[in-house]
């Protein structure tokens, strides 16, 4: 269980990562299609299929990562840290449920106030650092457990 | 008990209470493999009496509410739909869905007051279709939304619409069956209903827009479209917006007047320069220019109306339809409702069909727990539409227009604004009010149609109207 505790932990930091890649990627490949290719981004062109430029698929990746893989990757660290006698894991791991949940909603607030990203970004290097620090707390043997053997 | 034990029994203690109204939840979300959308959610009244009766026994059936069987039609017209591979006149090939070989299909013309026929066949969309005629306040049979009013007609198989075209404006019908993927592929066109003494010396001139796969179009061609009239030339552009989401409309080379919007003149239009439309989705506009002129369509498509004019850059401040033109009388008093109804849209965490995510919520709650609006023939109905989406919702009532009375507390001063599709943003709210003069089950749904097949979908259902059809089951009727 401390195993997996380890790596639902490296996975969730890892997904952190992977949201900043997909949504710069579509960042970048929207300037490009905008400024290279004449290309005229406007509700009634988001609301319809995407437009087909390079990088559109980080919109979706990050949206379904964010609103989906995530907290499943979360809700899972959860149960299991229930069971993994971490030092200190069921709090990390709830605290990192809390900071999951408050991400997905500064995600969903941003498209009214635009500052709110901002936020969304400062939490997502929080979630980045304790998700590394609940991974490295799983490598530590927990006092009260019995004498190392051999796994 | 030991410690260890004792660990592992608060453990599991601990995972059941996280889980175990999750599982609930997800399991309380699953649809039947079929059912009717009179029993989706719960029944709201608006203040109005209740109904008692058993809608399922006793009253007419959706199915015979239709126009007058014995009379002749005077437009008749047979649309043959595919799933096919097409190209748009300026060349670029797109995968999708046609209507007699096109994509936007056939314009359907009538004179208002006549009679139109249409014969739907289905040559070759494999998850069956329908036509419902957007803005077009036909009888409830004729509507077209699968599982609602029709079952979907499936491949080699007919089905015939018949209505009376009594208001002249500017329409457009689409398929109401998988329609999020059908409309957006390509199966629909324009209906355009002319009074019977149009004005002479003004060109009729339709701009039907769409994006196929990221190409945006006007006609069904991308870029500028030019257009043949001479200058000093009257032209009333109808422009169709058959997207997902609002599009802002501008022009470039003179003033314009707004003539009308979804299918309803509006009263006393004063010209108006540097300022832009924004034409919601699944609505429509109709401006009078004078050539030479551009008509600018969201920035990538554009008619260009005789020859000479640059293209002006997007005027940020907006006609505000609420102040526009000159009051009239509505032909009903909306502060005598005899019921008020809330549409509240909002979104929350939770299980669509099992499916965990974000959906959106009606008066609170996920589709299919949402209410259903009950009425009376003749009843005069308010509707307070708020959003705290986070998104804007194009709203689109089947089979009525209402008018527009207020945005954000303040009341409409302008012309009578009828509308059937209403962009309601994040954060507005709208207070709108119709007559109940159409008996049927009539959709209220968002026109964003992804946004509808993830739950935006309320019903407006007549007492003593029953219903036949079933969403899913044999029919496969998957009307979002």
């Amino acid at each position: 269980m401390r195993n997996a505790y380890r790596v639902l932990a490296y996975l969730l930091a890892v997904e952190v990562v992977v949201q900043a890649m997909a949504i710069a990627y579509a960042i970048a490949g929207l300037g490009k299609w905008v400024e290279d290719d004449g290309g005229v981004l406007n509700k009634q062109v988001l609301d319809s299929d995407s437009p087909d430029f390079k990088g559109v698929g980080g919109f979706a990746t990050h949206g379904l990562n964010g609103t989906l893989i995530i907290p499943i990757v979360i809700l899972l660290l959860l149960i299991v840290s229930f069971f993994a006698k971490v030092p200190g894991g069921v709090r990390k791991a709830a605290i990192l449920f809390g900071l999951v949940v408050l991400q997905v909603f500064l995600g969903i607030f941003s498209h009214s106030i635009p500052f709110v990203i901002v936020l969304h970004v400062l939490n997502a290097f929080a979630i980045l650092g304790l998700s590394l620090v609940a991974a490295r707390s799983a490598n530590v043997v927990p006092e009260t457990a019995e004498p190392a053997v051999a796994v | 008990m030991t410690p260890e034990r004792r660990r592992l029994l608060i453990a599991l203690v601990a995972a059941v209470v996280v889980l175990g109204p999750l599982a609930y939840f997800w399991q309380a979300s699953l649809l039947p493999n079929n059912y009717s959308v009179m029993d989706m959610g719960y029944a709201d009244s608006g203040g109005g009496p209740g109904t008692m009766t058993d809608h399922r026994l006793n009253g007419i059936s959706v199915a015979d509410l239709v126009a007058d069987p014995d009379r002749p039609a005077d437009v008749n017209v047979t649309l043959t739909v595919r799933k096919e591979r097409f190209r748009l006149s300026t060349g670029e090939e797109v995968d999708g869905y046609t209507v007699n070989h096109t994509s936007p299909g056939p314009v359907i013309h009538a004179v208002q007051g006549q009679l139109v026929q249409v014969r739907l066949v289905n040559g070759s969309v494999p998850d069956g279709v329908t036509l419902h005629w957007h803005g077009v306040d036909v009888p409830n049979a004729d509507d077209g939304v699968a599982g609602v009013t029709q079952n979907a007609v499936q491949v080699g198989k007919s089905f015939t619409y018949r209505f009376v075209a009594d208001h002249a404006g500017t329409y457009w019908y689409h398929s109401h069956q998988v329609s999020h993927a059908q409309v957006q592929g390509g199966l629909f066109g324009a209906l355009v209903v002319s009074p019977p003494t149009p004005e002479p010396e003004v060109r009729d001139q339709l701009a039907v827009l769409h994006v196929y796969h990221g190409i945006a179009t006007v006609n069904g061609a991308s870029g500028t479209v030019p257009v043949d009239v001479p200058d000093g030339q009257r032209v009333r552009v109808r422009v169709v917006n058959t997207d997902n989401g609002a599009t802002p409309v501008w022009v470039s080379g003179g003033p314009y007047r707004v003539l009308a919007v979804d299918g309803y003149d509006l009263n006393g239009p004063t010209p108006v320069s540097g300022k832009t439309v924004r034409l919601t989705a699944g609505g429509r506009v109709d401006l009078e220019v004078t050539a030479p002129a551009r008509v600018e369509l969201g920035g990538a498509t554009a008619l260009a109306l005789g020859s000479g004019v640059q293209a002006a850059p997007q005027p940020t401040a907006l006609v505000d339809l609420l102040h526009y033109g000159t009051p009239a009388p509505l032909g009903f008093d909306p502060s005598h409702a005899d019921r008020t109804f809330e549409y509240s849209i909002g979104r929350r965490p939770g299980f669509l069909d099992g499916r965990p995510g974000l959906w959106w919520s009606i008066n609170g709650h996920l589709f299919p727990d949402v209410p259903m609006f009950v009425v009376e023939e003749g009843d005069v109905v308010r509707m307070h539409i708020s959003n705290h989406s986070g998104a804007a919702h194009p709203m689109h009532l089947h089979g009525h227009h209402a008018v527009v009375l207020g945005r954000d507390g303040v009341k409409a001063t302008g012309s009578p604004w009828w509308i059937d599709s209403l962009d309601v943003g994040s954060g507005h709210s709208f207070d709108i009010a119709f007559v109940a003069d159409n008996p049927g089950i009539w959709m209220d749904h968002c026109h964003n149609l992804p946004h509808a097949a993830q739950g935006l979908v309320a019903h407006l259902m007549y007492a003593g109207v029953t219903e036949p059809f079933r969403v899913g089951g044999a029919s496969a009727n998957e009307p979002e």
